[in-house]
């Protein structure tokens, strides 16, 4: 257990500081508005640049050239996983978490993004799961987690 | 009688390219960067193809929430797979970009480089002041509970006492430059003002007033910059890069003489033998000096000596750096109307030179015939001192 787990800075000398900023509000940018109107729809965007998608959608092609947004429809695998047990402060997790690297077939990339599976692998095709309509507010958490298919 | 030091390539500056500055910009980080540097490869005519490495400069990380930001922005400056490097003196960051970039090409390393400056100071939040806490020193400093415009009232106060200048001689500055931003398509604080909208708008830490000081802004800017052989096959037009310099005093800045910026001086110094200048105050006929506080300009005039210390504030009123006057300063409209996202303000007044000294300044271009213009930046704890002199 490390000394900040335990929260004891009253016990080494120290002088003290603390952050004035509370938080950052940042700007979706000009892209990042359409991936935010797409995944209130349910879907999952690319960009396109000549003959390849990249997803997450590039900001900017490999020219230099913003690239035209289309939709991804996969279907998805896991390229590579790892199982969450513990949060950062060290409590067990009810239930064993897997984070995983999916990549739609269509297209160059990914997302990384949870797997709703006690049996994963790479290679495991795996589809996306959106929170109902009503919920979504255009954020990557949109997207509940992936689901084997 | 120059150039007094040897390098392999001749330098030129062949474009430049800036955005809106605004307070707040949809753009993310790398879609302000990218509009810059499209801007600027597009007015030499050139393609990211046609660039072999690339300098990009951003102040803080804190500003924009990204850490590494300068990696985080670098597609949209152009820098994926080839050469790229952030430079970073804090406020003095803007004008070190097309030093970077000089010595880039000066050295043979790279025949071409693209410069991109960027920030965006909005998403910090309550406000950008929070980031800027972190440059005082966390334990003889902070304690007391500064914030940024304590260090600019001290100096300021102490420069009016040193010089016998008073707020009115002062506030001009910010009456100028507010005007000479009114003709800049990218400002974001021009305005027509009095003296008197100076002294009575707001007191924010006495004797700085909110008209003495430049706003909170986002904004990106660019230039592209080539070696002699490739300057010439670019454009009929290079502007020449004579002299560069840079200088870092210590973060001890109370123990200096507040009133006249040494590291300025010993950067203007550097800048000035390099490109053969021995008597700036005639041989400059541009000047671009940094004014995120209309002191601040003042001052730097004085450090870059185009004036007598103490002497600005005199030559001020009579119109001496007025846009139709001898020896014009800060012809943009500088960080007080055009805006002050910190990195790329830096290049915005460098831009400036580059449009001057090509005639391409339209309703700005300053009277006089210009030959040569210099260009400076300060940074971090009143230490850091960059300057560039660019002719034609």
């Amino acid at each position: 257990m490390s000394w900040w787990k335990e929260n004891v800075a009253s016990r080494i000398r120290h002088y003290p500081g603390s952050m004035e900023v509370e938080k950052y509000v940042y700007t979706p940018g000009v892209h990042g508005l359409e991936q935010a109107k797409a995944l209130k729809e349910g879907k999952i965007l690319g960009s396109k640049c000549g003959d390849t998608i990249y997803v997450p959608p590039l900001t900017l092609c490999p020219d230099h050239k913003p690239g035209e947004l289309v939709e991804v429809k996969g279907p998805w695998r896991v390229v590579t996983y790892t199982v969450i047990t513990e949060t950062m402060d060290g409590r067990k997790l009810e239930k064993p978490e897997v984070i995983a690297v999916v990549k739609p077939d269509d297209a160059e990339g990914g997302l990384i993004h949870r797997v709703e599976s006690d049996q994963v692998y790479i290679g495991m095709e795996v589809e996306p799961v959106f929170k109902p309509e009503a919920e979504r507010k255009g954020t990557i958490d949109d997207i509940l987690y992936f689901k084997p298919k | 009688m120059r150039p007094n030091i040897h390098v392999k390539n001749k330098v030129a500056v062949v474009g430049a390219g800036l955005t809106l500055f605004r307070r707040r910009m949809l753009e993310t980080p790398r879609e302000l960067a990218w509009e810059a540097a499209s801007m600027a490869l597009e007015s030499a005519g050139l393609t990211l193809k046609d660039i072999d490495c690339i300098v990009i400069g951003t102040a803080p990380d804190a500003f924009d929430g990204v850490h590494l930001n300068g990696e985080y922005l670098a597609d949209g400056a152009g820098g994926v797979n080839k050469p790229t490097v952030r430079v970073y003196v804090g406020g003095g960051t803007g004008v070190f970009v097309p030093i970077a970039a000089w010595w880039h090409v000066a050295s043979g390393l790279c025949r071409t480089v693209l410069a991109v400056a960027e920030e965006k100071m909005s998403p910090a939040h309550p406000h950008p002041q929070g980031v800027f806490a972190y440059i005082w020193d966390p334990v003889l400093e902070r304690p007391l509970g500064p914030n940024l415009i304590w260090i600019f009232a001290l100096e300021m106060r102490r420069y009016m006492h040193k010089c016998g200048a008073k707020k009115e001689d002062i506030a001009l500055v910010s009456v100028k430059n507010k005007a000479n931003a009114l003709d800049h398509p990218a400002a974001q604080a021009a305005a027509k003002i009095t003296v008197e909208d100076v002294l009575n708008s707001e007191v924010l830490v006495w004797p700085v007033n909110r008209l003495d000081i430049s706003p909170v802004s986002d904004g990106a800017a660019a230039l592209v910059l080539a070696s002699e052989n490739e300057a010439r096959r670019i454009t009929d037009s290079p502007v020449w890069v004579e002299g560069v310099g840079f200088t870092l005093d210590n973060t001890h800045w109370y123990n200096r003489e507040l009133g006249y910026p040494r590291y300025v001086q010993y950067a203007a110094r550097m800048a000035y033998k390099m490109a053969g200048i021995e008597r700036p105050w005639r041989e400059i006929d541009v000047a671009e000096p940094y004014d995120p506080f209309d002191y601040k300009e003042l001052h730097h005039i004085e450090g870059l000596m185009l004036a007598r210390p103490c002497e600005a504030p005199k030559l001020l009123k009579e119109g001496h750096f007025n846009r139709d006057g001898d020896l014009p300063t800060s012809p943009s409209g500088g960080l007080l109307g055009v805006g002050n996202p910190i990195a790329a303000a830096g290049v915005m007044k460098v831009a400036e030179l580059f449009w001057q000294l090509r005639y391409e300044a339209g309703a700005r271009q300053v009277k006089k015939p210009v030959h040569r213009g210099v260009a400076q930046a300060w940074g971090d704890l009143m230490q850091a001192g960059t300057v560039i002199v660019l002719g034609n």
